[in-house]
C-alpha cells in the first residue's frame, strides 16, 4: 500500500551516470528531501548523513540491507533508479520498504535481454527469433546453424555496446570473436550472448510512465537515421513521431503488452521498437527513463508560468516515485529532438571546434560536449560514450532534424 | 574598444541558465550579482540584460570575463543569447560603466556580506576543501553577495559527473547547517573545460 504523500526520496545515482544534474535539479525544483545513493562514498557523506549514502548497487540484496539501516534513521517515502541496474536495486528496496515500485523479478527481466526475449515471446509479443549461446561455443558451428542477417548481442551492456550485425558465416565468426573480447573486458562479467534475427524496418523509441500497470505514452521518437548495422550507435531522436496515428497506436499497444508480459507496473519505461510491413516489433524495453542527456529534449506542461511552465521528465519520475500529484503528462506542443553526437573516431580528444557556430544554427537550443579534453574516445561497438549531445526545438520534426544535422556539421573534433 | 572585435561564446547550462564567455574583461574587479532590475540600476550591462523582452531575466552574475544569466521565460537561449551578446558589446563599448561598483548597504557598508564571506571562507578552508581534496578537487569561494555564495570548482570537481551532488548535497547542505543565513549557492564553474574529472559519465 502506498504511504501518504511525504518527501524523502532515495535516488540511486551511479557515479558514471549522465543523469546527475537533471535529477538533482528536479529534486530541488520539487523541494523534496533528497538522499543520493551511489556505489562509491561521497566525500561529504559524514557531513550530510541524511543526504548521502553508499549502497552496493551491484548487489540488490546487500543494497536492501544497507537501505533498511539507513531508513531506520531517515525514513524513506520513495525510491528511484536511473538506469538498468539501479532499476533492479530500486525495485528490491521498494519491495522491502513498502514503497511504490516494480517487483524485483520484473525489473530483472527487463534488464536481461534473454530473459526479456523469453517472456515476451511466451506472451505473444512480436520479438526477433533468438537463441542463447555461451562465449565458449564453437563459432564456426554456430555460424552454420543461424539464419542471416542476424544480430549478436550481449545480455546486459548498455547503449548498444557490443551489438553487431552479421550477414554471412564469415561475418558471424568475426562478430562472435569481437563480442567475446568485449565481454571479456566488460562489467558485469558475462559468458553468454544472444543471437537473433535482424528485423528490417525503421526504429522508434517510446518514452512512457507506468502507473498501476497502465502505460501512458510520454513521447514517441522517430530515429530518422537507419539503424541497419553493422553497429548500432544511436544518433537522432525527434518527437512527435511522423509515423501515422494508427501505427503509433500499434507501437504503444505493443509496448503496453511488453510491460505487462515482464510484470512491470510502476515508473518510467523506455522501449525501442522497429516497425515494418508486419507491424511493430519489440526490440527492448527498459524499466528506466531515456538514457544519456536525451531527456533534455522532453518537457511537459504544468499550467504554470515562467520557469514553472514546464516540468522535466525527471520531475515526473520523482513525483511518481513519491506518489505526488503530476500536473500533466502532456508534452509541449512543439517538435523537439536530440542528437547523440557520433564518436568521430578513435583517439584522445584534444578539443572541439565550432561549438559556438553550432549553437547559432536556428532552432538549436544547446550543444553539450560531455567528453572532456584528454578523454579517450572509443567508437562502437567497443565504446558506449557519446562525446556530446545537441538539442533543438521547432515547429516541425523536419525542421528540428535539419537543425540537428546542421549543427553537427559545424562541429569539428580534434583527436590525437 | 571596438565592439565588433569582442568574441562571445554562449554555454547554456540548462533551459534557465546560460554562461557567456567574453573575450574581454567585463568586470575585472571581482564578482557582481544582480537579482533584480533595481539592483541593475547604474550598471549598463545588467540594465540591458534585464530589459531583454520575453526573457524574464531573474539574475545576472558578472565575474571577470564571464556573464551568467538566469531567466524564467520560455524563450530559448539562441534567441535570448543574441540579445545578451548585443547587450555585452554595447555595454563594453559605451561610456557608462558596464558593471558599477556595488553600492554600500545602509548602515555598516558591506558588513553583512563581508562578515559572511569570512565565515564561508573559514568553512571552505577548514572543512569543504579538505573533503573534496580526497577526490583531487578544490572549491574556490569567489564572492558572497546578498548572502548568495558564488563558487568555482576546480581539479577533480571540474566536469565531474557528480559535481551537482557535491554542490547540493555537500557544500550547500554544509552551509545550511553551519551558516543558515546563506540564501543560496551559485556554481560559476566552466565544467566543459574540466580535463580531469573524478567521475566521468557513460550513457546508461
Amino acid at each position: 500500500m502506498l504511504r501518504p504523500y511525504a518527501h524523502r526520496l532515495l535516488l540511486l545515482l551511479p557515479t558514471a551516470t549522465y543523469r546527475t544534474a537533471a535529477f538533482v535539479e528536479a529534486a530541488r525544483r520539487l523541494d523534496i528531501e533528497l538522499t543520493v545513493a551511489s556505489e562509491r562514498p561521497s566525500t561529504f557523506q559524514d557531513a550530510n548523513p541524511a543526504g548521502l549514502v553508499t549502497l552496493d548497487l551491484s548487489d540488490p540484496d546487500r543494497a536492501v540491507t544497507q537501505a533498511r539501516a539507513f531508513a531506520r534513521e531517515h525514513p524513506l517515502h520513495g525510491v528511484a533508479g536511473v538506469d538498468d541496474d539501479t532499476a533492479v536495486v530500486a525495485a528490491a528496496i521498494a519491495g522491502a520498504l513498502d514503497l511504490r515500485g516494480n517487483d524485483v523479478s520484473a525489473a530483472r527481466a527487463a534488464r536481461d535481454k534473454h530473459e526479456q526475449r523469453a517472456l515476451l515471446a511466451a506472451a505473444g509479443v512480436p520479438v526477433p527469433r533468438f537463441t542463447l549461446h555461451g562465449v565458449d561455443e564453437d563459432p564456426a558451428q554456430l555460424a552454420a546453424r543461424v539464419s542471416y542477417p542476424c544480430v549478436l548481442k550481449p545480455l546486459r551492456l548498455a547503449a548498444s555496446r557490443g551489438v553487431i550485425r552479421a550477414d554471412t558465416p564469415e561475418g558471424f565468426g568475426a562478430a562472435f570473436q569481437r563480442l567475446k573480447r568485449i565481454l571479456d573486458g566488460a562489467l558485469p562479467a558475462s559468458r553468454s550472448l544472444l543471437v537473433e534475427d535482424f528485423v528490417p524496418g525503421r526504429e522508434y523509441a517510446l518514452e512512457g510512465l507506468l502507473s498501476g500497470g497502465r502505460l501512458r505514452v510520454l513521447a514517441l521518437f522517430d530515429k530518422p537515421d537507419p539503424l541497419d548495422g553493422p553497429f548500432f550507435e544511436e544518433t537522432i531522436y525527434v518527437t512527435p513521431s511522423r509515423l501515422p496515428a494508427d501505427e503509433q497506436r500499434a507501437v504503444a499497444a505493443c509496448a503496453q503488452r511488453a510491460a505487462a508480459a515482464l510484470g512491470l507496473r510502476e515508473g518510467p519505461v523506455h522501449a525501442e521498437l522497429r516497425v515494418n510491413e508486419n507491424g511493430p516489433w519489440l526490440i527492448e524495453l527498459a524499466a528506466r527513463p531515456i538514457g544519456g542527456r536525451c531527456s533534455g529534449a522532453l518537457r511537459f506542461g504544468t499550467g504554470g508560468s515562467g520557469s514553472a511552465a514546464w516540468a522535466s521528465l525527471e520531475e515526473i519520475v520523482l513525483r511518481h516515485a513519491l506518489g505526488m500529484p503530476i500536473p500533466s503528462l502532456e508534452r509541449e506542443p512543439c517538435a523537439a529532438g536530440v542528437m547523440m553526437i557520433p564518436v568521430p573516431g578513435a583517439g584522445v580528444l584534444r578539443e572541439v571546434r565550432g561549438i559556438d557556430a553550432a549553437r547559432q544554427v536556428p532552432l538549436v537550443e544547446d550543444v553539450a560536449i560531455t567528453a572532456h579534453p584528454g578523454q579517450q574516445l572509443v567508437p562502437w561497438p567497443e565504446g558506449a560514450r557519446y562525446p556530446g549531445f545537441i538539442f533543438a526545438r521547432g515547429e516541425t520534426p523536419e525542421a528540428v532534424e535539419a537543425a540537428l544535422r546542421g549543427a553537427h556539421r559545424r562541429l569539428q573534433f580534434v583527436l590525437v | 574598444m571596438n565592439p565588433a572585435e569582442i568574441r562571445i561564446t554562449a554555454e547554456p547550462i540548462d533551459t534557465s541558465r546560460c554562461k557567456f564567455v567574453v573575450s574581454e574583461p567585463v568586470h575585472p574587479g571581482g564578482v557582481r550579482r544582480f537579482a533584480s532590475p533595481d539592483d541593475a540600476s547604474g550598471s549598463a550591462l545588467a540594465e540591458a540584460i534585464f530589459a531583454i523582452p520575453g526573457a524574464d531575466v531573474a539574475e545576472v552574475i558578472v565575474s571577470g570575463n564571464l556573464v551568467t544569466v538566469v531567466k524564467r521565460g520560455p524563450e530559448p537561449w539562441p534567441a535570448v543569447g543574441k540579445a545578451v551578446g548585443q547587450a555585452i558589446r554595447t555595454a563594453l563599448g559605451g561610456d557608462r560603466p558596464a558593471v558599477a561598483p556595488k553600492p554600500a548597504a545602509p548602515g555598516t557598508p558591506g558588513a553583512d556580506d563581508d562578515g559572511l564571506y569570512e565565515r564561508v571562507a573559514d568553512l571552505f578552508e577548514g572543512q569543504v576543501n579538505p573533503m573534496v581534496a580526497r577526490h583531487g578537487g578544490r572549491v574556490e569561494l569567489i564572492d558572497v553577495q546578498d548572502a548568495v555564495v558564488m563558487v568555482r570548482m576546480a581539479g577533480g570537481c571540474q566536469g565531474c559527473g557528480m559535481a551537482d551532488v557535491t554542490l547540493r548535497q555537500g557544500i550547500e547542505a554544509m552551509l545550511q547547517q553551519h551558516l543558515p543565513e546563506v540564501k543560496g549557492v551559485v556554481d560559476i564553474t566552466d565544467h566543459a573545460a574540466g580535463s580531469n574529472p573524478y567521475f566521468a559519465a557513460a550513457k546508461k
